[in-house]
């Protein structure tokens, strides 16, 4: 038995093409023949008007959607070389806090990264999509310096949205004082650090070189 | 300018063929930042050249 098969397969086709790229594939296709034929002759047909732009629009709009959902998987994060060494440092289990959450089962291990850094509630991934937009922006243009760094405080939130009501949790006795709470909640302080150990290693900070 | 509307539209439909086929970093770059701005641009021109031809007038010119 490969020891790296998955334990419960799901249904053949779990494991398949996304049907928003599928629709897209098909939405694009008939797009695509239609601009092709205004291109060799030129002009399109008046009937056609409305189609020359319901397609292409139709097929980004589901490509777009296609991408948001698509964007939360590990490999996406893990597709950029600066994020290639958290992505591996995740999935080796080095004792970084990520890969305790990551190896434990704590965090879908197909979303990790997204669970942890969007944020909670429903405007926690709406705040992750437009800071995607900005890491793309980033990337494309080599806008960043190493090692990188996280955009502000994290937001404990994340954190606590699991953890808050976790009887474990609320039985550790630092969790219980009022001032360490007022610290955590102001941002003044973070759960790694100090108490727990960094999100990630240094090493897989810098981008894959030296730091 | 009908011809270049549907160059541009081609070209938005190639990074969206890139980021079906392959979703990464990279096609996604692509698919924002040159398939949208294709997208756009064509939807303009074809929107131009069909303002040209008289499509969105009441009175349109005589041809």
């Amino acid at each position: 038995m490969d020891p790296t098969a998955p334990l419960f397969a799901g249904p053949p086709a779990a494991h398949g093409i996304h049907w928003l790229a599928v629709l897209a594939l098909i939405v694009g296709g008939a797009a695509a023949v239609l601009l092709l034929w205004g291109l060799i002759r030129g002009r399109l047909p008046a009937s056609y008007a409305v189609a020359a732009v319901v397609l292409p629009v139709a097929a980004y709009g589901l490509a777009s959607l296609h991408m948001l959902e698509g964007s939360k998987q590990v490999t996406f994060c893990g597709s950029c070389h600066v994020m290639t060494p958290i992505l591996k440092s995740l999935q080796s289990n080095d004792g970084s806090l990520a890969a305790i959450h990551d190896a434990r089962g704590l965090v879908p291990h197909d979303q990790a990264c997204f669970t942890c850094h969007s944020g909670y509630g429903i405007w926690g991934g709406v705040d992750a999509k437009m800071a995607g937009v900005m890491h793309m922006v980033r990337t494309a243009t080599g806008w960043y310096t190493l090692p990188i760094t996280h955009n502000g405080p994290f937001d404990i939130n994340s954190c606590l949205g699991c953890h808050a009501s976790a009887s474990s949790f609320r039985a550790v006795e630092a969790h219980q004082d009022p001032d360490l709470q007022k610290q955590l909640l102001s941002h003044e302080i973070g759960c790694t650090g100090i108490c727990h150990p960094a999100a990630h290693p240094e090493a897989a900070l810098t981008g894959g070189g030296a730091s | 300018m009908m011809r270049l509307a549907c160059f541009f539209g081609l070209i938005a439909l190639a990074a969206l063929g890139l980021l079906l086929v392959r979703l990464d970093g990279a096609t996604a770059i692509v698919f924002s930042f040159v398939g949208f701005p294709a997208l756009g641009l064509a939807l303009a021109l074809y929107a131009w050249a069909r303002w040209r031809a008289g499509a969105f007038r009441l009175d349109p010119p005589a041809r």
